[in-house]
């Protein structure tokens, strides 16, 4: 049996004590754009913490595995060194860590002694110059009084340099950023294109459709109340953008009943 | 040990009328070999009032470890002499840092200043090292023991000696003006401006219980600038207990960094005040690292239009270290700005305390001052009171003061995980992190560099780091 993807089997997650996620079964293939998609408080975002470890979800039962190894026992560093990363919707700011500490810092973490200072150096200002940002970036502090399209910026330029197998980009509202969307296109699809990234898998967690003609998706899920309801190509997307959730809704509560 | 004076000389301190006089009487008797600076009428008034000055800092309501009404100055030894180092500690180096070098002069034929190209006077516990060549600071400023500056500048000394510091109503500085054993003068005449920092080192290497005097005065003419470091070093166990007091002329700026490293017994009292004239600048910077019990105050009086001033300070209690840090800025006169940034951290069991004053007299119109102090809590038996006060007295002035006290911010170490960075360097990282509002307004990389390094050790030495 293969193991190859980004795997939840069976996922029950509860958040104080209400369960939000009730059994996920998804699979983010090498390669390949996964959007998952669904209505506001359908546990979209709990999947994306979850997978990558936030102490405040609490997994009932299930797994979730990266190319065959268990996350869920793993602290979040040790998902990151796995391959895993998380673009965040909301990132955090550290004041007082320029960016380019933090950049070095996580890059020596996930990829010990793999470049020198004088090739990390080159990597950022590469992948700078790719998604079109300035360098003074570099100096500033991470997050810190950043735009929500530079806080986006930034969570793609850490992606291009950790390069990791698989990535979970939560973009629930970022849908209403046009400036943003396109950051976020443009770096995966840079990134897809380069020799680090083009086996990479990723899972798009959006509200909106409109992300995915920045990134088109191979394979559209369709998450509601905590259930992954329908899978299906990217005419599901269009399908969404057409006529809502209502009538996958109705779908679904019509074969249940 | 080179040419210091015999153990014989010193003499067993205890805040007393009669210690004093056998403190006066070494003084008399010792002449230009001792350090002595203030007259004995002088010391007599203060040691008055030092007896009679409430114990500041005692409030009800708190247990604090370290209460002042529990000092004691047993094993304390008193004295005040100079001696003679046998090379000019000269190399910029680490090496100040251990406290064997101080010791062991003769083995080391090369003890060194820390800082590149900084010039000054070495003190080892009260006693003034003299340095036959090769260290001296800038020619074109004056840098020597105050007991010389009293001979030689006296009417330079005259009204700031004793006069900006208010000795009569700060029971530690009293007992300072009592006491005083050694100290330093910098003048910088008007118009020059220096290129070096002059450092004034105080070092104390075990098993050293002195009770250390330190009274230093910094004189800023028209339009000098100046950067004074005043550093505290090595194992012993002193008692330091001091003032500063700095005049910065009309036009001046004067940089006064303090790093203070002093070993984990050290206590330390001191209290430093600068006054400003028109259009100077005054900028404090303050690392209180070091010493079990340290007490600081930093004023800093605008009395000139158009002048400002600036504090940067912090700590970091780390076992059962307490730190009392008070500062105020004296909005003396009109069109005046100040700002002060202080961050202020403890764990294990350290605790700690800052008073931010601002006062905004009547006539100071169109004064700017702002007040920043943020408290870094990073163990459940650390704690920190922040106590600011504004009093504002004039129309049309601004001034802003914001406070926090928190712990380190769990969203953000978890996003410093999800990028690889395992929680124990995410909590290093966040917690250096925090210091550096005030750090990145240290005069220099090397002294930036130099406080990092030594806040790092500290965490390596911390036993509690919790969100």
């Amino acid at each position: 049996m293969s193991t190859r993807g980004l795997v939840a089997r069976d996922l029950r997650v509860a958040v104080q004590g209400n369960e939000i996620l009730k059994g996920i079964d998804l699979t983010v293939e090498p390669g390949r754009v996964h959007a998952l998609m669904g209505p506001n408080g359908s546990g979209k975002s709990t999947l994306a913490f979850t997978m990558a470890g936030h102490p405040g979800y609490e997994v009932l039962s299930g797994s979730v595995t990266l190319d065959g190894e268990e996350l869920l026992e793993l602290p979040p560093d040790k998902r990151a060194k796995a391959g895993l990363f998380l673009s965040f919707q909301y990132p955090a700011a550290i004041p007082g860590v320029s960016v380019a500490n933090f950049l070095r810092t996580a890059r020596m973490a996930v990829r010990p002694d793999d470049l020198t200072p004088a090739k990390f150096r080159q990597l950022v200002f590469e992948k700078l110059d790719t998604l079109d940002m300035d360098p003074a970036f570099l100096g500033r502090y991470v997050n810190d009084g950043f735009s929500g399209g530079e806080k986006k910026r930034l969570e793609m330029l850490q992606m291009a340099i950790l390069a990791p197998k698989y990535a979970i980009l939560d973009e629930t509202d970022s849908g209403l950023d046009v400036d943003a969307l396109q950051a976020v296109g443009n770096a995966a699809t840079a990134l897809r294109a380069s020799e680090d990234g083009k086996g990479m898998g990723y899972l798009v967690i959006t509200h909106y459709p409109r992300i995915l003609r920045h990134l088109p998706a191979d394979v559209v899920h369709v998450m509601i109340d905590g259930r992954i309801v329908k899978t299906g190509g990217p005419e599901l997307a269009e399908e969404i953008e057409r006529e809502g959730y209502d009538r996958i809704r109705d779908e679904v509560a019509g074969s249940v009943a | 040990m080179p040419s210091i004076g015999a153990a014989a000389d010193a003499i067993a301190f205890a805040p007393t009328a009669q210690i004093l006089e056998d403190a006066i009487a070494s003084l008399t008797r010792d002449g230009e070999r001792g350090g002595g600076a203030v007259d004995a009428a002088v010391r007599r008034e203060a040691l008055a009032r030092y007896a009679e000055l409430p114990v500041p800092g005692t409030k009800p309501g708190r247990t604090w470890r370290h209460d002042y009404t529990k000092l004691r100055f047993d094993d304390l030894t008193w004295s005040s002499r100079r001696g003679t180092l046998p090379t000019a500690p000269v190399r910029p180096a680490d090496v100040v840092q251990s406290a064997d070098v101080m010791l062991s002069l003769s083995k080391h034929d090369q003890p060194a200043l820390a800082t590149e190209n900084a010039g000054g006077l070495v003190h080892l516990g009260a006693t003034y090292l003299a340095a036959p060549q090769g260290a001296a600071a800038d020619p074109r400023a004056v840098v020597v023991p105050l007991a010389d500056a009293l001979r030689e500048h006296g009417a330079v000394l005259a009204g700031v000696h004793g006069a900006i510091v208010d000795w009569r109503n700060d029971k530690f500085a009293a007992l300072a003006t009592a006491f005083q054993n050694c100290g330093a003068f910098v003048y910088v005449p008007d118009g020059v401006v220096l290129d070096a920092p002059i450092q004034l080192l105080f070092s104390n290497v075990e098993p050293q219980t002195e009770a250390v005097f330190p009274q230093i005065v910094v004189v800023l003419g028209a339009g000098a600038r100046a950067t004074v470091l005043e550093r505290h070093v090595g194992e012993g166990e002193p008692l330091i207990c001091g003032t500063v007091e700095a005049q910065v002329g009309t036009g001046a700026q004067l940089d006064y960094v303090v790093v203070q490293q002093a070993g984990e017994s050290a206590r330390l009292f001191m209290h430093r005040g600068a006054r400003c004239g028109r259009d100077a600048t005054v900028r404090w910077h303050l690392a209180d690292l070091g010493g079990t019990l340290a007490r600081s105050v930093i004023d800093a009086r605008l009395d000139g239009e158009g002048s400002h001033g600036e504090t940067a300070a912090f700590f970091f209690n780390t076992g059962a270290q307490h730190v009392d840090l008070t500062t105020t800025t004296d909005h003396a006169v009109g069109n005046t700005t100040s700002e002060v940034v202080v961050r202020t951290a403890a764990t294990d069991r350290g605790q700690g305390r800052y008073f931010g004053n601002i006062l905004i007299r009547p006539k100071a119109h169109g004064s700017d001052a702002s007040l920043r102090d943020d408290a870094l809590l990073l163990s459940k038996r650390a704690h920190i009171d922040s106590v600011p006060a504004l009093e504002i007295a004039a129309n049309d002035v601004r001034a802003f003061h914001g406070a926090t006290v928190g712990s380190l911010d769990e969203e953000a170490l978890f996003y410093a995980q999800s990028r690889g960075i395992a929680r124990a360097d995410a909590m290093r990282m966040i917690a250096l992190a925090f210091f550096e509002p005030a750090i990145a307004r240290f005069p220099s990389e090397a002294l930036r560099d130099e406080v990092r390094t030594a806040l790092d050790q500290k965490l390596d030495d911390a036993t509690e780091i919790d969100g």
